[in-house]
């Protein structure tokens, strides 16, 4: 989290994926709502979770249209874990998956998944999860 | 840059400064416009009369002022000759043919779906079958960002949203059995290096076949603004790279393959990403001037060039916004062809275009309701006179369509045609008032936007330095902002939203993970059979080509013929230009 308490958000997609849309839309409501927003854009998997370490990120948030998200998301939390940052990272995955895979997307490790939300449903549930992980950490 | 004259400049300059002829008697006018006051002032509801104009809210809407009625005042000036004509001529506004529909309706061409080569193949079949009239290839995720199947990008990514293509192997597999000489092909392959990679994989696929180049209709993208702006990825080449390999391409086809569009100017995707239709239309025409401009300075007859050009365009929300702006474009083309490049063929004048239906306009909540969306969509782009349509999916926010969804999408292009008899009359919309005096205000907004961005350094500079990214981002969390409270009006999301709303019941295309081993495993035996040193060789050739300014398609058919694969070229015009990182996330 940043000195002056903001909440901090990583966003990026995986290398492939075409779409920002949804992932601009995102970053201007994360910055409306007051929270630092580091737009890293298209990476691989554990080049997103380096970014993130570097950055003092609380959240990361990946945003997928094109289908094939479990495997990249089993690699980013294996990425996270390896770096020690998992349990104290809120992720969050939104854009358009089958809803069939969120039970699988939340064991993996994914605090909030989204295939539609307004601005305050994804604030939220940002805050509740940052504030969850501050208490455990 | 700065002494160079703007296309309006031009325009201004050369258009012949005939009288006008207008249309409506003047003496008339004048006993309208006191009896309008008359109207106005007693018959209309007072409230009215100070809301005279209303601005329309809608998904990426222009927010064109509207009045509340459209009169002969409107279109005072109108000079039927010069403003409108007869379809098939000059300035082409109510159609690029005499006929129109008449003599050919529009091209039924839904896209394919996703999955393996093989499935694809029959997926082709099945929409030929059911009555489309020709094919529409999407490519998988991997392969339009150009990685192989067997790169460490392309993880969870092979047969996304499309087929994948590493070789000349799955093009032969993907066209089995379909007469690509007599349907025509459209293959989305959006960028210009992808279209001089995946392209000539599909003309080695016809020469083995033993089809002649020269009997192949069909399209591609090849649209720099597509990679440059539109699309995202870890790594692009820098805009004026991309930009030439655009205009090799199009020599390339032009002289080899003479009946394919080597260009499809794409505004589609740049208006789902987030931007008005008048910002659409203006980038694509900046991008065509800029390809002519570059053609003619390399030599070549502007009627040989542009006779094979074509759009894209988006039709959403604002019914007779979309139909209004389709029928200005072709004028504004015809125009710039005819007054700035000094065209003499009436075809190389012609706009002629494919529209898909807006996608982003789509909603997932009550997706049945996306049908009857589309159909307006639809509708639209046949009274302004598209060549060629794709209707979306009702399921596209859910996934790729299923087999379901994409045959009632092509139903629901067969009712147009076929049953409710629109396609009778040739541009039934031309000489509405409120019709023709949007035509023009859009023809008007959509030269502003060309002359603004010529101002700025022209189309190539104002995608290198960021300004038309910010632009669009912009664009986009307004539009947002505008959904959230309510501005724009959605249907049951939130407008009528059932507080009760529940998740349909829906197929979801579920991502096949063992299409990328299988994919991975061919490639290792194509890499075990090819002459590997016939295919470096061809590698080298294409870098140097790139670094001598040598035409790069001709590099990468020989590449194709040697079995080189999508990657393998990828990374041969990384080394060759460097690598280019979107202003969005530098």
């Amino acid at each position: 989290m940043a000195k002056h308490g903001k909440i901090r958000a990583l966003l990026a997609q995986f290398p492939l994926e075409t779409h920002s849309r949804g992932l601009l839309t995102v970053a201007g409501m994360l910055r409306d709502s007051g929270m630092e927003v580091v737009l890293l854009g298209n990476a691989l998997p554990e080049q997103i979770i380096d970014a993130a370490v570097q950055e003092y990120v609380d959240v990361v948030g990946i945003s997928t249209y094109c289908g094939g998200e479990l495997a990249l998301c089993k690699e980013l939390l294996r990425a996270a874990e390896s770096r020690g940052t998992k349990n104290g990272t809120v992720f969050l995955l939104g854009g358009i998956f089958p809803p069939a895979n969120i039970p699988k997307l939340k064991e993996m490790g994914f605090d909030g998944t989204f295939l539609s939300a307004t601005r305050e449903e994804i604030v939220s549930c940002i805050e509740t999860a940052v504030a969850a992980k501050k208490k455990d950490a | 840059m700065g002494e160079e004259k703007t296309t309006r400049e031009i325009l201004e300059a050369r258009m012949p400064d005939r009288e006008r002829v207008p249309l409506y008697n003047p003496e008339v006018l004048k006993r309208i416009k006191e009896e309008f006051g008359r109207w106005q002032s007693t018959a209309l509801p007072e409230k009215d009369r100070g809301n005279w104009m209303v601005t329309p809210q809608s998904i990426l809407g222009s927010e064109i002022p509207r009045a509340l009625l459209y009169t002969p005042l409107d279109n005072a000036n109108l000079d039927y000759q010069a403003d409108l004509g007869f379809s098939g001529e000059e300035p082409f506004t109510r159609g690029v043919h005499p006929n129109m529909y008449r003599g050919r309706t529009f091209t039924m061409r839904q896209l394919s779906s996703a999955g393996s080569p093989e499935y694809i193949n029959r997926r082709l079949k099945l929409l030929l079958e059911h009555g489309a009239t020709g094919t529409n290839l999407a490519l998988d995720l991997a392969t339009v960002q150009m990685y192989d199947s067997d790169e460490p990008e392309a993880l969870g990514q092979v047969g996304t949203v499309g087929v994948p293509v590493d070789c000349v192997e799955d093009m032969e597999v993907i066209y089995r059995d379909i007469p690509i000489d007599r349907i025509s092909t459209s293959i989305v392959t959006h960028y210009p290096r992808n279209t001089a990679i995946v392209f000539p994989m599909f003309l080695v696929m016809a020469e083995r076949r033993g089809i002649p180049w020269d009997k192949l209709p069909g399209s591609v993208q090849n649209d720099f603004i597509m990679e440059s702006l539109v699309r995202s990825a870890s790594e692009y080449i820098p805009p004026k790279d991309d930009f030439r390999i655009q205009c090799d391409n199009i020599e390339f086809l032009r002289k080899n393959v003479p009946l394919w569009n080597y260009v499809t100017l794409n505004g589609y995707n740049l208006r789902e990403w987030g931007t008005s239709g008048v910002t659409e239309m203006a980038v694509a025409i900046a991008n065509g001037i800029e390809i002519l401009k570059e053609m003619v300075r390399r030599g070549h007859d502007v009627d040989w060039i542009a006779e094979r050009i074509a759009f894209f365009w988006s039709p959403a929300n604002d019914f007779f916004e979309e139909v209004a702006r389709l029928r200005a474009v072709r004028r504004l083309w015809y125009k710039v062809m005819k007054y700035r490049f000094g065209a003499k063929r009436p075809r190389s004048m012609w706009m002629r275009c494919h529209v898909q239906t807006s996608g982003v306009s789509l909603q997932r909540e009550e997706p049945l309701n996306n049908v009857i969306r589309s159909a307006y969509h639809a509708m639209a782009a046949v009274l302004g006179g598209a060549q060629s349509l794709h209707i979306d999916g009702y399921d596209e926010a859910y996934s790729v369509p299923s087999e379901e969804a994409s045959i009632l999408a092509l139903r629901n292009q067969q009712i147009i045609e076929a049953e409710t008899q629109v396609t009778q009359v040739v541009d039934p919309l031309g000489g509405s008032f409120y019709v023709e005096a949007l035509t023009d205000e859009m023809e008007k907004r959509i030269l502003d936007e060309v002359d603004d961005i010529e101002k700025r350094g022209g189309i190539v500079e104002v995608v290198t330095g960021g300004w038309l990214h910010q632009k669009v981002t912009r664009f986009i969390e307004r539009e947002q902002k505008m959904v959230a409270d309510g501005t724009i009006k959605v249907v049951g999301r939130n407008y009528f939203r059932d507080p009760n709303l529940k998740t349909p019941d829906i197929w979801v295309h579920q991502y096949d993970e063992s299409l990328g081993q299988a994919m991975r495993e061919k490639l290792a035996r194509l890499r075990q059979r090819r002459d590997n040193e016939t295919a470096r060789r061809a590698l080298d050739a294409l870098v140097q080509a790139c670094k001598r300014g040598d035409n790069v398609t001709a590099a990468c058919l020989a590449c194709a013929r040697a079995d080189v694969t999508e990657g393998e070229m990828r990374r041969a015009f990384v080394e060759a230009f460097g690598a280019w990182k979107s202003p969005l996330f530098a």
